[in-house]
């Protein structure tokens, strides 16, 4: 885990190599029951695969009976024989009419929304996995690897705690930490219970369902996470000590656990497509990028195709660059330099692919798995920047209109500010209460 | 080194609360976490080998645990990241389709070959964003019909007789929407798939080999209302269509 939060600390890392181990282990078992880590780079990832997932259902909105839904050449009948044999999960099979069709591309979308913004995510990330698994699984033969990765990052974010900045979550709890400490009692949450009763309706019918909706196991996920979301909020009100400290030992070990399984994920992806490349005759003689450009499906700008293929050296940079690339950026996580330019080498490549290949969805799911491997330093001075346009925008905006809007909004950046605060300091400690410190890294 | 950020940021866990993880809990709370963290760990570390082994090429090991490992990943975590590997495909694979259409007079037609892939590769021109159903449909439907039968154009069970159907049923749904074919009534279907190599850079040291297409044809299909989404040509002459529905396409 030592790419994920990857902030210069020198002197403190030195003395650790001289603590005994027992310390040192003690230590790191604190740091991951303690903290859930890479929060800005866990919450890039949440919003990336769900603008990912949200511009893919926009665009295929036109499209989306005959990729999912009755129009579709997979048969809702075909779906349902093939998933009797492997067990796919997808609430599509509860019923093969349009409406129930309907609701869930709603709620798929909706739910990318959602998560996008960061609103209740533990829930709604739930909601984003069930929706992608459901349209995914019930035609799989329209996918590529985008749908994918897609698939693989909206099982692992249901066990990530992707929300703890740049959301809309994060800013209501820094709000309810501010009334906390300025003595008011807390305001009464409904929005939360409600959501969890509805999402418990949905449960019972996924387990009513069981039989047509796919292996044990998700339904039980479902339900650990549904109970655990009852039982945090019961800890939160009636036990505060060490129940809850439990309970969040807990949840930071699954965020942990499923944040270092994404990033070797991302790892094997780029090990075995740069391994595999290695074999091949033509990423050998330098020509294989040569082929893609003469392919009729992905060739959406055949002159700007031509005129990369025309020329012999740049085909072979481009092809040897690729696989050098793939197969070397698993071994340079050791090294925090090397690593961010070949991120950027890889993320450069990702975003060309979407031009020149035509795969722009395929692109950003790739670019957003890149993403887990962000430096904090640069994240957090995106998100700066992001708050400083947004600012910009907004005073921009005529004096007179919307007061009530601009009055929520002041708030908003406050919260985030306060992130890049506390970033800023290596040794200091969050100035207490004073939300507008200078800007320390990102100035 | 980022507590300061996590203490900033978890704003709702940082509130007025001394202390979080193992060692602010008591020795019975420290065994469930110690636990939990044993469990976390091994899940994780076997998850990952798991997922290794299913991207690895086949070895030692999956051969003798292959069906462990199959039982694990499939059907969620199922991956395949050979992208453009170990060779880039070389070969332009278009599928075309000829129809046999039961004309006015009660007798029979046999239209000429229309090439399927071509509306396809029309679609994805100078499209900034192309749609999976112009992209990916087709393509990976007779990708995986050439997967799961053998030469003769014989299906390996459950999925090759799905996929003779899938690529049947693609067929129809386009050759109903051509408009030359308007109205008529598809009796039966004939596919082939035409494979045109990609010819050698002109730069490269390779000569351009033969770019000659090859040809492999499909037996012909029987079309059938299973061929057809519902709603889609449900109402095209019913009764015309009716004395063929005995015949089930094999």
């Amino acid at each position: 885990m030592s790419a994920p939060a990857p902030t210069p600390v020198s002197a403190p890392t030195r003395a650790r190599a001289r603590e005994p181990f027992d310390r040192r282990l003690t230590r790191a078992v604190q740091t991951v029951t303690g903290r859930s880590l890479g929060p800005y780079q866990s919450a890039i990832v949440r919003i990336g695969f769900s603008l990912t997932w949200l511009l893919f259902l926009l665009r295929e909105l036109p499209h989306r009976h005959q990729l999912y839904g009755f129009e579709s050449p997979w048969s809702w009948g075909m779906a349902e024989r093939l998933i009797a044999d492997n067990r796919a999960f997808t609430v599509l099979l509860w019923s093969d009419g349009r409406i129930w069709f309907e609701i869930v591309y709603a709620l798929a979308v909706l739910s990318a929304a959602l998560l996008l913004v960061g609103w209740r995510t533990r829930a709604v990330s739930v909601v984003f996995m069930a929706g992608v698994l459901s349209l995914q699984n019930r035609a799989v033969f329209v996918g590529d690897g985008g749908d994918n990765v897609l698939h693989l990052a909206a099982i692992y974010l249901v066990l990530i705690r992707c929300s703890q900045v740049w959301s809309l979550d994060a800013r209501r709890a820094a709000r309810e930490d501010r009334a906390a400490r300025a003595g008011e009692p807390p305001r009464r949450d409904l929005t939360g219970p409600l959501l969890w009763v509805v999402l418990g309706g949905f449960l019972v019918a996924t387990t009513w369902f069981a039989d047509v909706t796919g292996e044990w196991w998700i339904p039980v996920l479902l339900w650990v996470l549904w109970l655990g979301n009852g039982l945090w909020w019961l800890v939160c009100r009636y036990a505060p000590g060490e129940p809850r400290t439990l309970l969040d030992a807990l949840a930071n070990l699954a965020h942990n656990g499923a944040l270092l399984v994404l990033m070797a994920e991302v790892c094997l992806i780029y090990a075995t497509a740069g391994w595999y490349k290695v074999q091949g005759s033509r990423w050998q003689d330098g020509t294989a990028l040569f082929y893609p450009l003469h392919l009729d499906y992905f060739t959406p700008w055949p002159t700007l195709s031509e005129l990369l293929a025309a020329s012999g050296i740049m085909v072979m940079v481009l092809t040897y660059g690729t696989v050098i690339v793939q197969v070397a950026f698993p071994f340079t996580l050791f090294n925090r330099k090397v690593k961010n330019v070949l991120l950027v080498a890889m993320m450069l490549e990702h975003a060309g692919i979407a031009v020149l290949l035509g795969l722009p969805v395929f692109s950003l799911a790739m670019i957003s798995a890149d993403a887990v491997f962000l430096p904090t330093v640069f994240l957090v001075a995106l998100g700066a920047r992001a708050t400083r346009i947004r600012d910009r925008l907004l005073r921009r905006a005529p004096e007179k209109a919307l007061p009530e809007q601009r009055r929520t909004d002041a708030q908003g950046p406050a919260d985030e500010q306060r992130h890049t605060d506390a970033q800023g300091p290596a040794d200091g400690e969050r100035p207490a209460g004073g939300e507008h410190g200078p800007r320390t890294l990102v100035g | 080194m980022d507590t300061d950020v996590e203490k900033g940021a978890a704003g709702a866990d940082g509130a007025g609360r001394t202390g979080a993880g193992i060692m602010a809990l008591s020795l019975p709370y420290q065994v469930v976490v110690a636990v939990a963290l044993a469990v976390t760990g091994v899940f994780a570390c076997v998850h990952l080998a798991m997922v290794f082994l299913h991207v690895a090429p086949s070895n030692t090991l999956t051969k003798q645990n292959g069906q462990a490992v199959d039982d694990w990943i499939y059907p969620e975590f199922e991956q395949n990241w050979k992208l453009f590997a170990p060779n880039p495909l070389q070969q332009n694979v278009s599928v075309e389709a000829r129809a046999e259409l039961a004309t006015a007079d009660g007798g029979r037609r046999t239209t000429g070959w229309i090439d399927l892939t071509a509306q396809d590769a029309e679609a994805v021109r100078h499209n900034p964003m192309p749609s999976h159903t112009q992209q990916n449909q087709l393509r990976r439907a007779v990708d995986f019909y050439f997967n799961s039968h053998n030469d003769e154009h014989r299906p390996n069970g459950l999925r090759g007789r799905l996929s003779e159907q899938y690529m049947r049923r693609i067929a129809v749904q386009r050759l109903d929407a051509l408009p030359s074919l308007g109205g008529s009534d598809v009796r039966r279907v004939q596919l082939r798939a035409v494979t045109r190599p990609v010819p050698a850079p002109r730069w490269g040291t390779e000569k351009p080999k033969t770019s000659a297409p090859t040809y492999r044809d499909f037996p012909w299909w029987r079309i059938t209302d299973a061929d057809r989404s519902p709603g889609a040509g449900a109402d095209r002459n019913p009764a015309d269509a009716a004395p063929n529905r005995t015949e089930e396409a094999r």
